[in-house]
C-alpha cells in the first residue's frame, strides 16, 4: 500500500495546487511537486508511471480527460509495484476522477484500504470516444464506403468535409485506434494505410438482466419496474414513445444526437460504473454507493445524469432502476469484402493491401471474443 | 481570483466576463442561471453569500431584480473577494442597473470591473538557461542574490511584494534548460505579460527568437517585453539591437543591479496597462 499520497493541480494562474495530502503530516516541497509533474508528461505517454524522486518511488496517474492533474502515490520503502500496476492505475484513477468532481470527496485512507479502483477502460468507453469526437464519426463513415484508405487521401478528404486547413488526421484517428476500430500500418513500405477492422453501433438495449433479477429477487418492485421498461420502448398507441433506436428514414431523428448523449455517459468514469452497478438490478443509492465505493453525492449525481437521459428511473422512490441500456457494441464489417473486391478490380486498391486486410480481418476476429 | 462575473437580470444574462480558460461556460451559465430562478425564492437580503462547488467557491448577492454571481477559486480570501464583489455591486447599481433594466449598452463597465476584479495577473519570464531569469526574479522581489548558482526545476512560482494596478502579480520563472522546454507551452498559458530574458549574446538573442514565436502562438493576447540582461558585460548587444532581432519592445537590464527594480516593475505596470487598453470589445451582452 502506498505510504503517501498526494493530488496536484496545475493551475494556470496559482500554479500548482496540493488538493489532497495523505497522511495530513507528509512533507512537500516545490521540488518534489514540480519534478513528479515534469516527469510525469515527458517521454512516452502513459496514465500511470513510476520515477524515483528525491529519493522515494513515486506513481504518478494523470490522464488526457484531466490534463493538469495528477495523483502521486508515494509507495513504501518494500512496496512490490510491478503485479500491481493495474490496481495502482485504477486507485489512481479513481482519486483523480473524484479530487475532480470536488477533492473533499476523496477519501485516501478508504480507498488504499479498501483497494478502491475504477477498472482500466471496456471496449465500449473506448468505443464511446468515437461518438464524441465528430471528425472520428466522419472517418468511421468515409471507412465504412472504402474499407481501407491511405492515410494521406483520408487527411484530404477529411479537410475537403471539415473545409480547414490544419485538420489533426491523427486525433481524429486517435479514438478509432484506441478502440481497435481500425488499424493503420504501412503496407509495402510505400503508404500508410487505415484499415477498417471493426464497425460499431451504438443503441439502447432493453435492461433484460436487472429485469430478470429483479423477476426473481425483487417481487415488489418487478411490475412496477416492467411497466416502466415497456412504456419506454412500446409504449400503447398513438403514442411511440421516445425510442431513438427505431430505425427511421428522417434524417432528423434523435438517434445521431442520441448516440452521442449515450457515448458521452459511458465515457464518464464515475458515470459508468454506477450505470455497470445498475445493468445487474435495481438498488438504492446507498447499495450503489456502498458496493462502488463512490461517495453517495457522486452517486446521487451520477444517477440524475442517467435519469436526465431517460436511462434510470425510480421505484417507490428509493429504489433505481435501469429502463433503458445504453451499448456500444462491435461487429465484424463483413460488408468491406465486397467493397475491397471490387476495388481491387478496379485497381484503387493494391492485392498487397487487400491480402493484407484479409489477414488483418481474419486475426481480429479469430480472437476468442 | 475572480475568474468569471455574471449579472443576470430576472434570470436574463446581462453581463459576462471571464478572465480564465477552462471554465465550461454553457454547463456553468445553466447552473447559474438555475440559482438565480432559486435565489428569486428565498430572501438573502444585502448579503453576499457563497457555496463550494468543487475547485471553486460560487459567491452571489441580489438586488432588486439583478442578480450578481462571481466564479473564484477556493483557495482565495473569502474577505477579499466580498469586498471588491459589494464595489462591484454598489457602482453597478448606481450607474448601470436603469441602462441594464432597459437593455441599453453598459459603455464603461467592462473597465471598471477590469479595475476592481482583477485580483491577479500572471507574468512568466522565459528564457534559455543562465540568462538571469531566476536573478530576475529575485531582483523584481527585491531579494538578496544567493551565491551560489541553482538552476530552477520545473518552475519556481512566487509573489510581487506589492500590488501593481491593484492586482497581485504572480511571477512564473520557467525553467530554462532544454529539458523543461516541453513545460513552457503549459506552463504561459493564461499569462498577461511574458518577460522574454536574454544574455544579450548574439547567439543566445539568436535562439531566443524561437521563444517569441512560441509565446505569439500558444498566449497571443500576452503583452511580450525583451529583456536584454547583462549589459555590464562588455560583449552586450546593446538593447536596441535586440530588440530589433527579437522584433518585441526590448529593455535593458542588469540584474544584479538593485537600482533597475523600480524600472523593471514600471516596465511591467505599463506592460499590464498596455494589455487592458489593447484588450478585445467586451463581451458586455444587453438582453434580448
Amino acid at each position: 500500500m502506498p505510504s503517501a499520497v498526494f493530488i496536484l493541480h496545475l493551475d494556470d494562474m496559482q500554479g500548482f495546487i496540493v488538493v489532497k495530502r495523505y497522511p495530513t503530516t507528509f512533507s512537500l516541497n516545490e521540488k518534489i511537486l514540480n519534478l513528479a509533474y515534469y516527469n510525469h508528461i515527458q517521454g512516452e505517454k502513459s496514465d500511470l508511471k513510476i520515477h524515483e524522486i528525491e529519493g522515494m518511488r513515486i506513481a504518478t496517474y494523470g490522464d488526457a480527460t484531466h490534463p493538469g492533474w495528477l495523483v502521486c502515490m508515494v509507495l513504501a520503502e518494500d512496496e512490490d509495484y510491478g503485479p500491481y500496476t493495474d490496481e495502482f492505475a485504477g486507485m489512481g484513477h479513481l482519486m483523480l476522477e473524484l479530487a475532480v468532481e470536488n477533492p473533499d470527496l476523496v477519501d485516501v485512507r478508504g480507498i488504499l484500504v479498501n483497494r478502491s479502483v475504477i477498472p482500466t477502460p471496456t471496449v465500449e468507453q473506448k468505443c464511446a470516444s468515437i461518438f464524441l469526437t465528430p471528425s472520428s464519426v466522419l472517418l468511421l463513415e468515409r471507412l465504412r464506403e472504402r474499407g481501407a484508405e491511405r492515410s494521406a487521401a483520408l487527411a484530404i478528404w477529411l479537410r475537403e468535409q471539415i473545409q480547414a486547413e490544419d485538420v489533426d488526421i491523427i486525433a481524429a484517428v486517435r479514438p478509432l485506434m484506441e478502440s481497435g476500430v481500425v488499424h493503420v500500418e504501412m503496407v509495402q513500405r510505400t503508404a500508410e494505410v487505415v484499415f477498417l477492422l471493426a464497425d460499431v453501433f451504438a443503441y439502447r438495449a432493453p435492461p433484460v438482466e436487472a429485469i430478470k433479477y429483479a423477476e426473481e429477487h425483487m417481487p415488489d418492485v418487478a411490475e412496477e419496474y416492467h411497466t416502466l421498461v415497456k412504456e419506454f420502448f412500446s409504449p400503447d398507441p398513438p403514442a411511440r414513445g421516445y425510442n431513438p433506436t427505431l430505425p427511421t428514414e428522417d434524417p432528423n431523428a434523435p438517434i445521431v444526437e442520441d448516440c452521442e448523449r449515450m457515448a458521452s455517459l459511458i465515457s464518464k468514469s464515475l458515470t459508468y460504473t454506477v450505470l455497470q452497478h445498475l445493468r445487474k438490478r435495481p438498488m438504492t443509492l446507498e447499495q450503489v454507493s456502498e458496493e462502488s465505493a463512490l461517495p453517495k453525492s457522486v452517486v446521487r449525481n451520477a444517477l440524475w445524469a442517467l435519469e436526465a437521459e431517460r436511462v434510470v428511473s425510480t421505484i417507490r422512490d428509493d429504489v433505481w432502476v435501469l429502463i433503458t441500456n445504453p451499448v456500444i457494441e462491435t461487429f465484424l464489417p463483413e460488408y468491406v469484402l465486397d467493397i475491397v473486391k471490387k476495388r481491387v478490380a478496379e485497381k484503387e486498391i493494391g492485392a498487397e493491401t487487400a491480402r493484407r486486410y484479409l489477414e488483418l480481418l481474419v486475426e481480429k476476429w479469430s480472437e476468442p471474443q | 481570483m475572480i475568474r468569471g462575473i455574471y449579472i443576470l437580470n430576472q434570470g436574463s444574462l446581462v453581463y459576462t466576463k471571464e478572465y480564465a480558460e477552462g471554465v465550461e461556460t454553457e454547463s456553468l451559465i445553466e447552473f447559474i442561471v438555475s440559482l438565480t430562478q432559486f435565489l428569486g425564492t428565498v430572501d438573502i437580503g444585502d448579503k453576499t453569500e457563497y457555496m463550494n462547488l468543487g475547485s471553486w467557491r460560487i459567491f452571489y448577492a441580489v438586488r432588486n431584480r439583478f442578480t450578481f454571481v462571481f466564479l473564484a477559486d477556493k483557495a482565495d480570501d473569502v474577505s477579499q473577494i466580498e469586498e471588491r464583489i459589494g464595489q462591484l455591486v454598489d457602482i453597478f447599481m448606481r450607474d448601470y442597473a436603469n441602462l441594464a433594466a432597459a437593455n441599453q449598452p453598459l459603455t464603461g463597465f467592462d473597465e471598471k470591473v477590469d479595475e476592481i476584479a482583477v485580483t491577479m495577473v500572471k507574468v512568466a519570464i522565459l528564457g534559455y538557461a543562465g540568462v538571469g531569469k531566476t536573478t530576475t526574479l529575485h531582483l523584481l522581489r527585491g531579494e538578496t542574490l544567493p551565491l551560489i548558482h541553482d538552476p530552477t526545476i520545473g518552475v519556481s512560482i512566487k509573489k510581487l511584494p506589492e500590488e501593481v494596478e491593484n492586482a497581485n502579480i504572480v511571477l512564473w520563472d520557467l525553467a530554462g534548460q532544454s529539458r523543461f522546454s516541453i513545460l513552457w507551452a503549459k506552463m504561459i498559458a493564461n499569462a498577461q505579460v511574458v518577460i522574454i530574458v536574454t544574455d544579450s549574446t548574439l547567439e543566445n538573442v539568436l535562439r531566443s527568437k524561437k521563444l517569441v514565436s512560441l509565446v505569439k502562438e500558444e498566449v497571443p493576447d500576452a503583452k511580450i517585453i525583451g529583456i536584454a540582461n547583462k549589459q555590464d558585460l562588455p560583449t552586450a548587444l546593446t538593447p536596441e539591437r535586440v530588440g530589433q532581432i527579437l522584433g518585441i519592445p526590448t529593455y535593458e537590464l542588469v540584474a544584479i543591479d538593485i537600482s533597475y527594480r523600480d524600472r523593471l516593475i514600471q516596465i511591467i505596470r505599463k506592460a499590464i496597462l498596455e494589455g487592458k487598453a489593447e484588450a478585445k470589445a467586451p463581451t458586455t451582452s444587453p438582453a434580448s
